[in-house]
């Protein structure tokens, strides 16, 4: 422990290894010694927000998905690095706004990872904008009066999960509707941001140190939209309504999944209904921006991830053949399950 | 339909018509083709022709240009038009120019011709040559091409004037899409200025009065995004002029002393490019006064141009005023709002030295985020001492819930100053609420609500005092992660003058939590069941060893999953930790 004190480390690696070693101890002391030492240690800021503290998340988010760590661990974590993060601000505060504007930064509804948003937000404050940081889970309703009421020039969105993309265009003609552009960031919106567009924000960043950037060159846009092209399937009505039955009917369609999933399961274990309620999700998105490889890579990701008693790789098959029965009436959907079926890798069962 | 040869001389082609092409053989548009005559060298045609009456000019003309016949009507079009002439005599150039390259020319042109009494405008279409029989006769000549004019500048007008108030109104409808829904003032206002260049001028700016705040917004062709700034209503004591305008006495269009002082408020260095200066009160109800001043702008009102550009003008302005209008109204509304949601919002933790605090809280969507859940916490001065705290529901939703907890807050921070026994101070509290409602024939509104303290003890651990109104009971999760109900219960708050309240204490060894809860939790209700008790207790253990905060984090997230996007009633959750040992 001491030698993690001792070392001036300013290697940003070395920084996020130890980082992460109090990370996994819960140490929120030691976690905050490690990123203030560094910047006593002359690392920028901006290097201790996001090679080191937003990597360590990164490295968290994945052991969670190794099932190395449980959710609440993983929220312990997240919350040193929140504290981590105030600690810095209070450390190297951030100069004066210099007038280039004032952003809203949000999470999605149903967004809970706020971190990325909070570094978002520390990162454009560093770059002389005046930030108003909304926190985790935005209703599109509480950010519209917010917009009303403050007026700022620009909606900064932030997302992990491309199942919430439907939410993502809840909040876009949210922001339209009081005239304030929407700049769409995280992996949400697809490694190149494809489904940016889709969901009609109007611009994309792939992290925070390119967003500023961006910002920077061009504090009133047009900004980029991402790859991809402008499918427009979020704009399709008919696109829209299947999504709309699959949110609609997904308690029923987790159990017709389950059931055939694990078939002599009595109760459904928790986390294989979160499982199942998150592949419903995923097919709900894909539907929505039309794009089947929203779905397969899910449903590819999901076979990786070992949760203890969650939806285990050889039980997706059985559970997509159940939901393409269950959804043999919505076009979009059955093919998006039968093109996932076919490119699943475990045998029928 | 039969063609009448008449004049069965070819040279002096005097004649006739065609009926069948006519009909069927171009579709320009409002032309009843025919065709005809017309008349040769020395034009004898004694009688009225058959082309004569013919509105429809036509003109016949050999491969050098030469005019060989034309009727009346084409001399009334094109007056310098002699027959047996060259046609560029008629000094009509695009028309010299389409009877030169004949039939590898274009097969419709059209003309402007100048004239002392305006501009005339022609559409001129080559047509079948016309013989004296219906197929013409080998000699009628390859290169002669037949004309038929037509005067089309009624046509274009309409057209024109069409076009341009179609123009017109779809920049009225985008304006209007533009500016309903911000809702905020200084973003109208630099819509209303970012619209107006270079549409209806070169350069736009807009003076607002709203109180005591004087707002400007000024964009210019080419200067990038509006700027917006802002000062006091005494700087208008210097800015006579504008001052003038804006209540409405006399907008000085064109006076340069207004642009003058335009140019001190928004600090413009260079006069503008001149231009005509236009200044436009905005109406706006009475809600703000506000003027738009515009350089350089289309409208004049000379002509009839100038008039629909002035009445586009006003619709414009009348719309940013209705915007600006709505605006002012919303931000005052919601000023209020942000008041009373500032004084009610969540409180921040204390620091307490032995006992670490946690919350959450997530007020109803419906409620403009204000809500009837309330916490409150005080820590005590001093590493033994007592730190209060509070968590309760008032009935009802939205402002009047937010009132009422308020008051029931309030109440609680003055009267734990003189009673700190749990139970009594519950009694008082009720008695409290009770008399305020007497005094001003309320209804009656009930609370529900835990209250309490925390004591550090010198061994680890935290001694809590426990006291409850009508509230679900707390529950304790064991640093193990067995999870106990507290078993006290005890009457609505604010119901009965001699309701009574349970009371309790419980000691949390080091690692244990305290969570008190409102209801919004167990009666979040998702697509299907209640979130419930049980749902609660079994999440808990989960969170066994996590900090408090985070106790409260996740079980938010838990419930607002559970819900699935339903709405549901506010969600306030506190959790007390006593710290684990060697933190």
């Amino acid at each position: 422990m001491t030698s993690v004190r001792a070392a001036s480390a300013t290697d940003p690696a070395t920084l996020r290894a130890a980082y992460l070693d109090r990370l996994a101890a819960s140490d929120e002391e030691g976690a905050v010694a490690v990123a203030v030492d560094a910047l006593d240690a002359g690392v920028d800021p901006e290097v201790v927000l996001l090679d080191v503290v937003a990597g360590a998340q990164r490295e968290v988010g994945e052991r969670w998905a190794a099932g190395e760590w449980t959710v609440v661990q993983e929220h312990v974590a997240t919350h040193i690095s929140e504290r981590v993060v105030a600690a810095v601000a209070r450390r190297a505060p951030a100069p004066a706004p210099s007038g280039i504007g004032r952003v809203a930064v949000a999470c999605l509804d149903g967004e809970w990872h706020g971190l990325p948003a909070r570094l978002l937000a520390e990162v454009l404050v560093r770059h002389g904008w005046e930030v108003e940081f909304l926190g985790a889970s935005v209703p599109a309703a509480h950010l519209a009066t917010h917009l009303h009421r403050a007026g700022p020039d620009l909606v900064a969105v932030s997302s992990s999960l491309p199942s919430r993309l439907p939410a993502a265009r809840r909040m876009v003609e949210a922001c339209r509707s009081t005239g304030t552009p929407v700049l769409a960031g995280g992996p949400a919106f697809g490694e190149d941001g494809r489904w940016a567009r889709a969901v009609g924000a109007d611009g994309w960043a792939p992290d925070a140190r390119a967003a500023a950037a961006m910002l920077a060159a061009d504090p009133d846009g047009p900004w980029p939209t991402g790859g991809g092209t402008d499918r427009s399937g979020a704009d399709d009505r008919s696109a829209r309504e299947e999504q709309t039955v699959l949110h609609a009917r997904r308690i029923e369609l987790v159990g017709v999944a389950a059931a055939a999933a694990r078939p002599d399961a009595g109760e459904v274990p928790d986390e294989l209904a979160d499982d199942l309620g998150h592949l419903v999700d995923f097919l709900a998105a894909a539907v929505f921006v039309d794009d089947p490889s929203l779905f397969e890579g899910f449903v590819s990701w999901v076979g990786t991830v070992a949760i203890p008693a969650g939806l285990h790789v050889d039980e997706v098959g059985p559970a997509l053949d159940a939901l393409a029965a269950a959804l043999a009436d919505s076009p979009r959907t059955a093919r998006l399950l039968r093109d996932a079926r076919a490119a699943h890798p475990t045998p029928a069962a | 339909m039969d063609a009448r040869p008449d004049a069965p001389t070819r040279d002096a082609v005097d004649t006739t018509a065609v009926g069948a092409p006519a009909t069927s053989p171009r579709p320009t548009p409002g032309t009843t083709p025919t065709t005809a005559p017309t008349t040769a060298p020395p034009p004898p045609a004694p009688g009225p022709g058959l082309l004569d009456g013919l509105e429809e000019g036509v003109v016949v003309c050999d491969r050098d240009g030469v005019v060989r016949a034309a009727n009346p009507a084409a001399h009334r079009l094109l007056p310098a038009l002699r027959v047996g002439e060259v046609v560029d005599v008629a000094r009509c150039e695009v028309l010299t120019r389409a009877v030169r390259e004949g039939r590898h020319g274009p097969a419709s042109v059209e003309v402007v011709v100048e004239r002392p009494e305006g501009e005339l405008h022609l559409r001129a279409r080559r047509g079948p040559v016309l013989g004296p029989t219906p197929p013409p006769p080998p000699e009628t000549g390859d290169g002669d091409t037949c004309w038929y004019l037509r005067d089309v500048t009624g046509e274009h007008q309409r057209t024109d004037t069409l076009l341009a108030a179609q123009e017109r109104a779809a920049f009225l409808a985008e304006a209007g899409r533009a500016l309903h829904g911000v809702l905020h003032l200084d973003r109208t206002a630099r819509r209303v200025v970012a619209l107006a260049v270079p549409r209806l001028a070169a350069g736009g700016t807009l003076v607002l009065r709203h109180d005591d705040t004087v707002t400007w917004a000024t964009a210019e062709l080419g200067a990038g995004r509006p700027r917006l700034g802002r000062t006091g209503t005494t700087a208008l004591a210097r800015l006579p002029r504008l001052a003038a305008a804006l209540a409405g006495e006399g907008a000085g269009a064109g006076d340069p002393w207004l642009d003058e002082e335009l140019r001190t408020l928004t600090g413009r260095e260079t006069a503008r490019a001149g231009g005509a200066l236009r200044a436009c009160p905005v109406p706006t109800t009475g809600v703000v006064e506000g003027l738009v001043v515009l350089t350089g702008a289309r409208a004049d009102a000379a002509d009839e141009l100038g008039a629909a550009e002035e009445e586009l003008l006003s619709s414009y302005v009348a719309r940013a005023g209705a915007a600006l209008a709505a605006a002012a109204l919303h931000e005052e509304q919601a000023h209020l709002g942000a008041v009373l949601q500032e004084s009610l919002a969540a409180p921040r933790l204390p620091e307490t030295p032995g006992i670490e605090w946690g919350a959450a809280y997530r007020p109803a969507r419906e409620t403009l985020r204000v809500g009837g859940d309330f916490y409150e916490v005080v820590g005590g001065a001093g590493p033994s001492a007592r730190s209060a705290f509070l968590l309760g529901d008032v009935c009802g939703k939205g402002i009047e819930a937010a009132v009422l907890s308020g008051r029931v807050r309030q109440s609680w921070h003055a009267l734990r100053l003189l009673e700190d026994q749990p139970g009594r101070l519950l009694g008082l509290l009720n008695t409290a609420l009770l008399d305020a409602v007497a005094t001003r024939d309320e209804h009656p509104r009930f609370a529900t609500m835990v209250l309490g303290d925390a004591r550090p003890l010198p061994e680890g651990g935290v001694a809590l005092r426990l006291a409850t109104g009508g509230h679900p009971p707390p529950l304790v999760l064991r640093a193990a992660g067995t999870v106990e109900p507290v078993p006290v219960a005890g009457m609505l708050v604010g119901g009965l003058r001699e309701a009574r309240f349970g009371e309790t204490e419980v000691v949390l060894a080091p690692g244990d939590t305290c969570l008190l809860y409102s209801d919004g939790v167990v009666e979040a209700r998702g697509s299907g069941d209640f979130f419930g008790e049980e749902r609660l207790a079994a999440t808990l253990p989960r969170c066994a060893g996590a900090p408090p905060a985070v106790v409260c984090e996740h079980l938010e997230q838990t419930v607002v999953s559970w819900l699935d996007g339903h709405d549901h009633d506010d969600v306030a959750l506190l959790a007390i930790r006593a710290p684990r040992r060697g933190t």
